[in-house]
């Protein structure tokens, strides 16, 4: 096998961690897949949390994206909350097919943020998935406009089958992270220290958790 | 013998590429074929457990037995019962599912028509959505019960309102498979997890049952034994899937593992907690799905029954059947009664647990082969793993095949770890 760490990982100038939300079946790991591997495939449900890793060139900057992809279930939210926890940028995609997959973003989503979310001005993006299915699209681009103005974050519609604006989608979010000193100080930060330790510090400095 | 077994679990040609390397392989003289296990059981219907156990341990079982030989393993049956008394089981338990079915039915008609559902039906006050294309007479049915009681209203409610996260997840579930074609196949699944989460009211329907039932509703045609084949496993794996405002039931088990790497192996401890992985999360879909993500369908079948048959313990199906509280998981029977002749009816792994008198039913099986999965990888994971990223990638990439495992897992001597 392969040595995990392969050469592209050696040089790069900040890192930056993103997380997916939304709700069940709206194509979040499809997302991901397609723009980590520019491929499609039928996905099983995640189960908890999954993670990809991309390295890009964005923004005349060497890049590495750490993206984790959450289970959209109600259930796992004990879960996944601990996942927002110094996230520079937030993902949040609905279904343009399911309307409640929208009307959620505001009534569940944008509020585990609000809780969750500790990074004051990490970036946040709205996502409508599936535009490929547009005899079936139920929820309009105006709609998906509106929310982002009114929610101040970003927004792009895609299609992460056909991946259309897939990459644009990872692309603008990330510059927004860059155009952002406090982030690109976190990206860069994290370098020196070890890359994913990222939890308050302890108040006994020993690690004696069981027994 | 040697034919091919993923002839049984036929697999769409434009999924090929995308699904793991079959790696599991009938091999004579060691997989329990059918006629071995036709010889195991009597005249009467008893069952030879201890010599089957024995073979499943060495090879696993044959597809064309599958199902039958994991009702057993699972506990639905008593391998000293006679035939008659297993039938008038089958029956009893028959007859219980039709009702449930029924009762389910009445409030959503959709069940048991052969379609399911992945839209909402009701809003989160139990009132029925506009979209009711595939819900036309329920709104009866939900009017009836609103005048009942506000406590089983609350429960329809929120049975309704997991009806469609089911049907979503029953669409994406083994997908490559060819079963899942048929539409009536995925509604068979659907029905099974709906009248589930019915009857467990406590535990519902949360991501990955669907992957744990999958396996039943292809092994065994008739949906009620499906059901019930399901509802035994679930009764070794529902603490994983209950949730709290908390925590989820898993992370127990994931507290063990970190135990068992503290003691095994304190460096590689050390490092995942270096990498903020102290908690193991990243071995959180192994456990709740039992490998079914790492390795093909054709060699998890394979995993769970070796898994299964080392776990046999011949007092299941009492235990089971006596008590649905779990203290009864507890009191088995004293250790000092077995004799050698019964103890060869334990699998190899429970055999220990009642040796040593360990009775901790949180440290399943499970949890000691993702330490052995851990352990194989240990070198790769100490060198080469700089952030939780490489960790989920060295594991993801398993090369481990399941006959690997047994061996594996022969020279972790469990018990002997002590929490």
């Amino acid at each position: 096998m392969d040595s995990p760490s392969s050469q592209e990982s050696v040089g790069f100038d900040y890192l930056f961690k993103l997380l997916l939300i939304g709700d069940s079946g709206v194509g979040k790991s499809s997302l991901l897949l397609s723009f980590t591997s520019d491929s499609f495939q039928d996905l099983s449900p995640t189960i908890g949390v999954d993670f990809k890793v991309k390295y890009a060139d964005i923004g005349g900057k060497k890049l590495k994206l750490a993206i984790w992809d959450t289970a959209g279930q109600e259930r796992f939210r004990t879960l996944t909350s601990s996942y927002y926890r110094g996230a520079q940028g937030i993902i949040m995609v609905y279904d343009v097919t399911r309307r409640e997959t929208f009307t959620n973003l505001s009534d569940i989503w944008a509020k585990e943020i609000d809780l969750y979310s500790t990074n004051q001005d990490c970036i946040k993006m709205l996502v409508g998935n599936k535009v490929d299915k547009e005899s079936e699209r139920v929820v309009m681009k105006k709609e998906g406009i509106n929310f982002a103005r009114e929610y101040g974050c970003l927004f792009i519609e895609c299609s992460a089958k056909t991946r259309l604006n897939v990459q644009q989608c990872f692309e603008e979010l990330v510059l927004k992270i860059l155009d952002t000193p406090s982030l690109l100080a976190e990206g860069s930060k994290v370098l020196k220290k070890n890359i994913f330790k990222q939890k308050p510090p302890q108040p006994d400095t020993s690690s004696s958790s069981c027994c | 013998m040697s034919e091919e077994v993923d002839a049984y679990y036929p697999v769409k040609p434009e999924c090929q590429a995308d699904i793991p390397k079959i790696r599991f392989k009938a091999r004579v003289g060691k997989t329990l074929s059918a006629r071995r296990w036709n010889a195991a059981i009597s005249q009467d219907g008893h069952l030879d457990i201890a010599g089957v156990l024995r073979r499943i341990q060495r090879g696993g079982i044959h597809p064309s037995i599958k199902g039958a030989v994991w009702e057993f393993l699972l506990g639905c049956f008593d391998p000293n019962s006679t035939v008659q008394e297993r039938n008038e089981i089958r029956e009893r338990r028959r007859k219980q599912y039709a009702t449930w079915k029924a009762e389910c039915q009445k409030m959503v008609p959709v069940i048991g028509s052969g379609k399911l559902i992945t839209a909402a039906i009701v809003t989160d006050d139990g009132q029925p959505t506009e979209d009711l294309s595939a819900n036309s007479d329920s709104q009866d049915s939900n009017i009836a019960i609103a005048n009942n009681d506000t406590v089983l209203d609350k429960k329809v409610t929120q049975w309704k309102l997991i009806l469609h996260q089911i049907g979503l997840d029953v669409v994406r579930t083994d997908r490559a498979l060819v079963f899942y074609e048929h539409e009536v196949n995925q509604a068979k699944l659907w029905d099974v997890l709906a009248i589930y989460a019915w009857v467990d009211k406590d535990i519902g329907y949360v991501q990955g049952m669907s992957d744990i039932c999958s396996p039943m509703v292809i092994l065994l045609e008739n949906e009620a034994d499906a059901f019930w084949c399901f509802e035994h496993a679930m009764r070794r794996l529902r603490e994983n899937f209950r949730c709290t405002r908390s925590s989820m039931g898993v992370q127990s088990q994931l507290n063990i593992l970190s135990q068992i790497i503290k003691v095994v192996d304190p460096k590689l401890h050390q490092h995942l907690e270096d990498l903020d992985g102290g908690e193991y999360l990243f071995a959180f879909r192994m456990l709740m799905v039992l490998f079914r993500r790492e390795f093909s369908f054709v060699d998890a079948l394979y995993l769970w029954e070796v898994m299964w048959a080392m776990e046999y313990n011949p007092n299941l199906f009492a235990l089971y059947e006596l008590s649905h509280d779990s203290s009864a998981a507890t009191c088995k029977s004293d250790k000092l009664t077995i004799d050698n002749k019964l103890l060869k009816q334990y699998g190899k792994f429970e055999r220990t647990n009642v040796k040593t008198g360990w009775t901790d039913q949180k440290s399943a099986l499970a949890v000691f082969l993702v330490a052995s999965v851990l352990e194989t990888k240990n070198k790769l994971l100490l060198n080469e793993a700089k952030g939780l990223d490489d960790v989920v990638k060295v594991l993801s990439l398993l090369s481990l095949c399941a006959c690997d495992i047994y061996a594996e897992h022969e020279h972790l001597h469990f018990p002997k770890f002590e929490a």
